[in-house]
């Protein structure tokens, strides 16, 4: 780490995330104490109901969450990084909904598909989204016309998906809540699926810290600093398809948590991605679950998609960013 | 496209317009022919399943389409100018968002608080008013085309997370009845919704085309326009003002239709010159229109048989 300084702050992030998630598993449908929340995860008994609510429903959950948001956090990261867009977005770019119509088309129009087959037709997805994206947003770095042919991009899509939707009235039933980005599946199965995506894109992202430094000065000055920019543009948008398909498979399209996580990094830590990266990553896990947090607690004992509570609390934030800081 | 050719391509737009008014006409689950139709022109035809299946069922629709069509047009080529930008499209200054949380909200919260012929009118207040909101939040001295998408961007996001909410979370069948009132009423097309929609086509259009010199001189930049005696700020309220109303007209008609706004001033763009845009491209858009009729019908024969 570049500075000793920044050790405080990523202890204290840490810590948060750490409480978080305990009062994630202790909230919900049913609230438990503290002491069965302890009790489970020291020592878990079978036959203790309270400790099954913690271990098999609460637990997987959280721990799709920290998948989920850690993900959308450094995704968010990286695109910001790559495109120089303060804006920069899988959710606002249109990348999200890009992998949910093609899971959506895949798993309701094309016969024996599986479900494992759904983090590569996310991701697949989520590549034919960013090359519409990338092909719509013109050369000009840090415009408004890659988040304009983002959200263009993304609303084709959920047109698209709201069509085949129409035409098989079961998919609605089984897929809307999905659609609108939900944690309440059980998806423990698809995690560890797509835990090596991720874990691919983590890889791809910190070998290319440098070169994001690097890329703040701008495409040309980081090519004459001796960055293959083609290169580098390629490998971070592999990282990104894969981190936004990976969460998409997941949780369904979430969006603003790759907006709101890299900012409040921003805020506390800098413009150094040595730093960004993982406070980002930290930070959109700790979004997230609070996010799921409250989507349980708000309508009790029903619960709100996740998607939703993080739209509504992240909309403002991106306002906010604009009013503030577009001319 | 060369200059010369310009001058033949208005016509063609307005023949191909033309043929597709014929083809929506025809196509259909009770077929008509051109003797039919000739013979209801001549007055010579008495049969009453003609003369209603014409009158009260073909004609309102495609008159209600093509009015609508040129509605959402003109204010999608509008706003590309005011924003000048290629990608922008009425969506994105919140109309249709306004629009439909209103109208979600009146029939998902509050059932019969409204009664149903004012929610049009329902509509149309919550799309102003979110429209105004939008440019009130984007204004700095004169409203900034990019802070204006942008801001349109993240409202509409917000405002489509709270109608997922009332969808998601809504009585079912009140969700429903609002989801197919928002998903376009085509098809129950009326004679007093036509007539509507013409009313505000002429009371916010016409001006627009008027202002077409204004136009011209706002895309050459702020600047320039205003050595020339165009006050853009001022310019740019109206214009949003009344690209705001004919696109809440046509969202109050008859539904979301996402999309024709963007891509109808680009076809007319490849058409014709920036002078004549306005004109090319209301027959343009409105070319789209009969096509959505048959999409319309395609949707309610395969989903909805019953009604």
């Amino acid at each position: 780490m570049a500075d000793l300084r920044h050790i405080p702050a990523f202890l204290a992030l840490a810590l948060g995330l750490a409480i978080a998630g305990l009062f994630h598993l202790r909230l919900g449908a049913s609230p438990l104490s503290w002491a069965e929340v302890w009790g489970a995860v020291t020592a878990w008994q079978p036959e203790n109901p309270a400790h099954n609510i913690v271990i098999e429903m609460r637990l997987p959950r959280l721990l799709s969450a920290l998948t989920v948001g850690a993900a959308l956090g450094l995704a968010g990261a990286l695109m910001q990084g790559l495109t120089g867009n303060p804006l920069a977005e899988p959710g606002l770019l249109g990348i999200n909904s890009g992998a949910a119509f093609f899971v959506v088309t895949g798993l309701l129009l094309v016969p024996g598909s599986t479900l494992s087959m759904l983090p590569w037709l996310a991701i697949a997805g989520a590549i034919c989204a960013a090359l519409c994206v990338v092909l719509n947003a013109g050369r000009a770095v840090g415009s408004a016309r890659l988040i304009l042919a983002g959200v263009m991009t993304g609303a084709l899509f959920s047109a698209l998906t709201i069509g085949i939707l129409i035409l098989d009235q079961q998919g609605i039933e089984t897929l809307r809540r999905w659609l609108t980005g939900s944690l309440a599946f059980e998806s423990a199965g698809m995690r560890q699926m797509v835990t090596p995506f991720i874990l691919l894109a983590a890889v791809i992202a910190v070998a290319n810290i440098p070169a994001l430094n690097l890329f703040r000065l701008g495409d040309q000055a980081a090519g004459l600093m001796g960055l293959n920019v083609a290169r580098f543009r390629l490998t971070l948008l592999l990282a990104i398809v894969l981190l936004a398909g990976a969460s998409v498979a997941t949780a369904g399209p979430i969006g603003f948590v790759g907006l709101v996580a890299p900012h409040l990094a921003r805020l506390i830590f800098g413009t150094d991605y040595r730093l960004l990266l993982p406070a980002a990553t930290l930070i959109g896990a700790g979004l997230l679950v609070l996010g799921d947090i409250l989507a349980r607690l708000a309508v009790r004992p029903l619960e709100l998609n996740t998607g939703i509570v993080t739209a509504i609390i992240g909309a403002p934030v991106f306002i906010f960013l604009v009013v503030r800081r577009v001319k | 496209m060369s200059a010369a050719a310009r001058p033949l391509l208005l016509p063609l737009a307005g023949a191909a317009l033309a043929g597709l008014t014929l083809l929506a006409i025809f196509a259909g689950r009770y077929p008509l022919g051109l003797s039919d139709l000739a013979a209801v022109a001549m007055g010579g035809s008495e049969d009453p399943m003609l003369r209603t299946v014409l009158f009260e069922f073909r004609l309102p629709r495609i008159l209600l389409a093509m009015s609508c069509g040129m509605a959402m047009a003109l204010s999608g080529a509008v706003l590309q100018t005011l924003t000048r930008n290629p990608l922008a499209a009425p969506g994105l200054i919140g109309v249709e968002a306004g629009a439909s949380i209103t109208v979600l909200a009146a029939m998902v919260l509050w059932p019969g608080a409204l009664a149903v012929g004012l929610y049009p009118l329902a509509g149309f207040t919550g799309a102003i008013a979110v429209a105004g909101t939008i440019a009130g939040l984007a204004w700095r001295q004169g409203v900034s085309p990019l802070r204006l998408l942008l801001v349109g961007v993240g409202v509409t996001a917000l405002l489509s997370a709270f109608s997922d909410l009332l969808i998601t979370y809504g009585r079912i069948e009140r969700v429903e009845s609002a989801l197919l009132w928002l998903s376009g009423r085509l098809h129950r097309a009326a004679w007093d919704q036509v007539q509507s929609q013409i009313i505000w086509l002429i009371l916010a259009g016409l001006p627009i085309l008027l202002l077409w010199r204004h136009f011209d001189l706002f895309q050459l930049g702020d600047s320039l326009a205003a050595s020339r005696g165009l006050n853009p700020a001022r310019f740019q309220i109206a214009a949003l003002f009344l690209c705001t109303m004919l696109t809440a007209s046509a969202v109050a008609n008859v539904g979301m239709m996402s999309f024709i706004g963007l891509l109808a001033p680009h076809l007319a763009r490849q058409l014709a010159g920036a002078i004549i845009v306005l004109a090319a491209d209301t027959i343009g858009r409105s070319a789209f229109a009969p096509v959505q009729i048959r999409q319309g019908w395609s949707w309610r024969s395969s989903v909805r048989p019953i009604c």
